[in-house]
């Protein structure tokens, strides 16, 4: 058996020399020295670097001499056994032994220095991900480019290029991607200037401006003076004296201005309203530091805030109404008789005779609140009462029948009742005794020809009738009051108030599921004296502070007060989300009605 | 070797101590309890300020909250210029990145009260989308730091990437040769074997282990298909089909190799591009917020 080695020089001009030796032994060895049978001038390889044996199974066995080892197909190792037919490559330095066997059992050990480094770095950076993906550099750049062109270059530059356009709700100030800045959706009042961001954001830098707020809200009531609103509220706390000092830093305004308390940007829908303590800062403590206010301290429905003191005539003939509490009972004069009581039962002669007129006037079995009370168009109050309306269907005044014709008193005008009873004698007229004058003598009696008519006396002279009418009993002095004004014969004046609050609102509307005797206790009053407004206890069954976890209704101060004056005490102005007019100037009690 | 007996026996120690704890662990987690504290006072403040009417980024704690988070932001982004520079002790490379690490995830807790959980179609939410993004990426970074490299010297089994790439070098001239008698047709299956780049596959090949198109493959299918000839006879086929065989096999442990790899490093290339444009984002999210203030 024999090896055969073939050793491959190649010259300085690339030329090949290949020279072919056989070797007829068993083992060759391999080494740097000139006596192994492989030499390889390679300092990288030892003197007696390895030997290679044929072993009987016919296969070759390597094994290295000292601690060096070999590659064998590019592994390092130390020693190695495998069949020369499969071939391999054994690298010892920079030399390479291709070893194959060819016909005749002849193993070929082709000997060939490595012409330079096989692997390069380059290589071996293949393994990375670099190179394979956009660089991150790259991409950096990119991004940082699209992000700082598409949301800071573009709406700045377009901003600057676009002079303020006036708030005008759907008019689009033009400046381009600014929509990308916002916070937030508006709320429902400010929802038309969603694309006007210059609309309140006039100059660049500078906090919304107070100014701006009120180009519109042009009506808005001053709170309370300058002067008593800063003894009000006393002096901030540490915390709240560094906040503001931060943010007047900063370009804010001050606590007073009107973002402190509106804040927008806050998602659509209405505007938030304005949290609690805003107002209980100042009204909880109210007492301790302005010491002449007549209001009492309020912090809380539910905890802390006084009786309801609604405005009363309290005596007959009274000018000028008064404040007064529902703590102290008090009575009412409103210049009329009228026991509610006696109207609402559901047995006498009042519910008999509602129940006769019911299938012309539309009544029930017996009269009810709404008979006579009826709503003003938004649900949130109630119409004046009317005599004609709502009195007269019973309180006839009708006093005479010529022909087919009805003749009328004029309600209101006593002067003219006066004229027209004296005037009834003088003209032929059907009598008494027909039926028509001799009615009832008192309510719940009936005429003679048992209809219902008022008895405006016996048919004698007409100045007995109009005295007649005047007593308590009689057509005017059963409701009213009757004086004498200025040597005349008069009636008191009515003042039936449409709202007895001053500064806060009530919306019927809101409270429909509710009887009204719920709160207003009418069957029980005998009296037109009787104050029949419900007292905050009557309230607090439903309506507690916010934070009352158990309340029906958590109620903060906003849901019934509004900061603003100018809002309150006006029934045409009370409730704003029903009157389109004035609604810029009540956002704040918005909340909780519904649309 | 430098170390002299007798040295500074503190910094020996010190230098121990420092070899066996990796940044994670570092200082027992120092970074990681500060990192802790910072998140628990943020929350317990977001639930004591008590915004109204309910939390908001503009708010006084919001704006606290947000300044804290700028700083950081722009603090972690600074680990790109600092890793350049290795020192050691308080300040050390470990110790920043650890730091790195912890407070970044803090950052979630800080970034995200200070939105208030108000979300939009808008710049700000842009800003905490890219911080979000930035800080996931870092997770998944931290995480396969963790589990990947003993997958990488398992694959390895002992062998450098140099090793790797000659021993596949040695294969294919023995597989040069070894095809001199082939005919046409086969021998271009077998230049096409030898000439397909090594490395040369993109990104989708290298994670999800799907090489299509690879000639050494198709190449050892036609070799593989034919077995008329029996077992031990010396046709230059069966030895082509042998040590296409072991060039697939070397091939194969690269590319374990280069996925792993590949999962190593793709992080990065979201992390830091995604970390320049959060802060442009930054830069516009304060800036309009003061523009339009």
């Amino acid at each position: 058996m024999t090896f055969l080695i073939r050793t491959i020089d190649t010259t300085a001009d690339g030329r090949e020399i290949v020279r072919d030796r056989e070797v007829a032994e068993e083992t060759i060895t391999i080494g740097r020295r000139s006596d192994n049978d492989i030499h390889l001038p390679d300092l990288a390889v030892e003197q007696y670097h390895a030997r290679i044996d044929r072993l009987a199974t016919g296969k070759l066995r390597i094994d290295s001499a000292g601690t060096l080892g070999f590659t064998l197909d590019g592994k390092t190792i130390r020693a190695a056994q495998f069949h020369p037919e499969a071939g391999a490559e054994l690298g010892f330095g920079s030399y390479r032994l291709a070893i194959a066997q060819g016909g005749g059992g002849v193993i070929t050990i082709t000997v060939q220095r490595a012409s330079e480094q096989v692997v390069s770095s380059d290589a071996l950076s293949g393994f990375s991900l670099g190179g394979k993906l956009p660089g991150k550099r790259a991409m950096a750049w990119i991004g940082l480019g699209l992000v700082l062109l598409a949301f800071l270059i573009v709406p700045i530059t377009s901003n600057l290029s676009h002079p303020p356009t006036p708030p005008k709700a759907g008019i689009s100030d033009g400046v381009l991607m600014d929509a990308s800045w916002s916070p937030g959706a508006l709320s429902l009042a400010h929802h038309g200037l969603e694309d006007n961001c210059q609309a309140c954001h006039v100059k660049p830098f500078q906090s919304v401006r107070d100014t701006t707020c009120l180009s519109c809200h042009k009506d808005i009531g001053h709170h309370a003076a300058k002067s008593k609103l800063s003894i009000a509220e006393g002096p901030m706390s540490l915390g709240d004296k560094l906040q503001w000092n931060v943010a007047e830093a900063f370009g804010k305004e001050g606590p007073q201005a009107c973002t402190t308390c509106h804040r927008e940007h806050e998602g659509a829908g209405r505007m938030e309203p304005t949290p609690q303590k805003f107002c209980s800062d100042c009204h909880g403590t109210l007492d301790t530091r302005l010491t002449d206010t007549s209001l009492g301290n309020a912090a809380d429905f539910g905890t802390a805030h006084p009786q309801f003191e609604p405005v009363l005539f309290t005596a007959p003939g009274q000018i000028k109404p008064q404040r007064v509490s529902l703590d102290g009972k008090p009575k009412e004069f409103n210049g009329l008789r009228f026991p509610h009581e006696m109207h609402l039962s559901k047995t006498n002669a009042v519910a008999q005779m509602a129940g006769t007129l019911s299938a012309a006037k539309g009544y029930g079995a017996a009269l009810d609140c709404s008979d006579c009370h009826k709503p003003t168009a938004d649900g949130t109050a109630f119409k004046p009462i009317s005599m004609e309306q709502d009195c007269g269907a019973c309180h006839s005044l009708v006093y005479d029948k010529v022909g087919s014709t009805f003749r009328t008193l004029h309600h209101g005008d006593v002067e003219q009742m006066r004229a027209d009873l004296m005037a009834m004698d003088r003209a032929p007229h059907q009598q008494a005794s027909n039926g028509l004058i001799a009615g009832r003598r008192a309510p719940g009696v009936y005429g003679q020809s048992g209809l219902y008519r008022q008895n405006f006396g016996p048919p004698v002279r007409s100045l007995v009738a109009i005295n007649r009418a005047m007593q308590p009993d009689g057509v005017c002095g059963e409701c009213h009051i009757p004086v004498t004004t200025n040597g005349k014969l008069d009636v008191m004046p009515v003042n039936i108030p449409d709202h007895y609050l001053v500064h806060s609102w009530f919306d019927h509307s809101a409270h429909k599921q509710e009887k009204c005797t719920t709160c207003h206790q009418a069957n029980l009053s005998k009296s037109a004296t009787d104050v029949l407004l419900p007292g905050i206890k009557t309230c607090r069954t439903c309506h507690m502070g916010p934070d009352d976890a158990a309340a029906e209704v958590p109620s903060s101060c906003a849901m019934c007060h509004s900061y603003h004056p100018g809002t309150m005490g006006d029934p045409q102005r009370m409730l704003p989300a029903k009157n389109g007019h004035d609604a810029m100037n009540k956002v704040a009690m918005l909340w909780r009605k519904g649309p | 070797m430098a170390s002299v007996p007798g040295q500074d026996q503190g910094f020996r120690e010190r230098r121990q101590s420092s070899d066996h704890e990796g940044f994670l662990a570092h200082k027992r987690f120092r970074w990681l309890k500060i990192a802790g504290a910072v998140c628990l006072i943020a929350i317990l403040g977001y639930f004591w300020s008590d915004v109204t009417p309910h939390p908001n980024g503009g708010s006084w704690y919001g704006y606290t909250l947000g300044t804290i988070g700028a700083v950081l932001i722009v603090w972690l982004a600074l680990l790109g210029i600092r890793k350049r520079n290795m020192t050691e002790g308080r300040w050390s490379l470990k110790a920043w990145t650890s730091a790195h690490v912890y407070l970044g995830l803090a950052l979630i807790v800080i970034g995200t009260l200070h939105t208030g959980f108000q979300f939009g179609w808008n710049v700000h939410t842009l800003a905490y989308g890219l911080m979000m993004v930035v800080i996931l990426s870092g997770i998944y970074g931290i995480s396969v730091y963790a589990s990947l490299p003993a997958a990488l010297s398992n694959n390895s089994r002992e062998m450098t990437r140099k090793e790797m790439v000659e021993a596949l070098a040695a294969i294919d001239r023995q597989l040069h040769s070894a095809a001199q008698p082939l005919n046409r047709e086969e021998a271009d299956l077998v230049i096409a074997a030898l000439d397909q780049d090594t490395f040369g596959w993109g990104l989708g090949a290298r994670l999800l282990a799907r090489y299509r198109g690879c000639t050494t493959t198709t190449a050892l299918a036609h070799f593989a298909s034919d077995w008329s000839r029996p077992v031990g006879s010396d046709d230059p086929r069966d030895k082509v089909r042998a040590l296409l065989g072991k060039r697939k096999t070397q091939l194969d442990q690269i590319r374990r190799h280069m996925r792993i790899k590949a999962l190593l490093e793709v992080w990065l290339y979201i992390h830091i591009p995604a970390t320049i444009a959060l802060l442009a984002a930054l830069t516009a999210h304060i800036v309009s917020v003061f523009f339009y203030w």
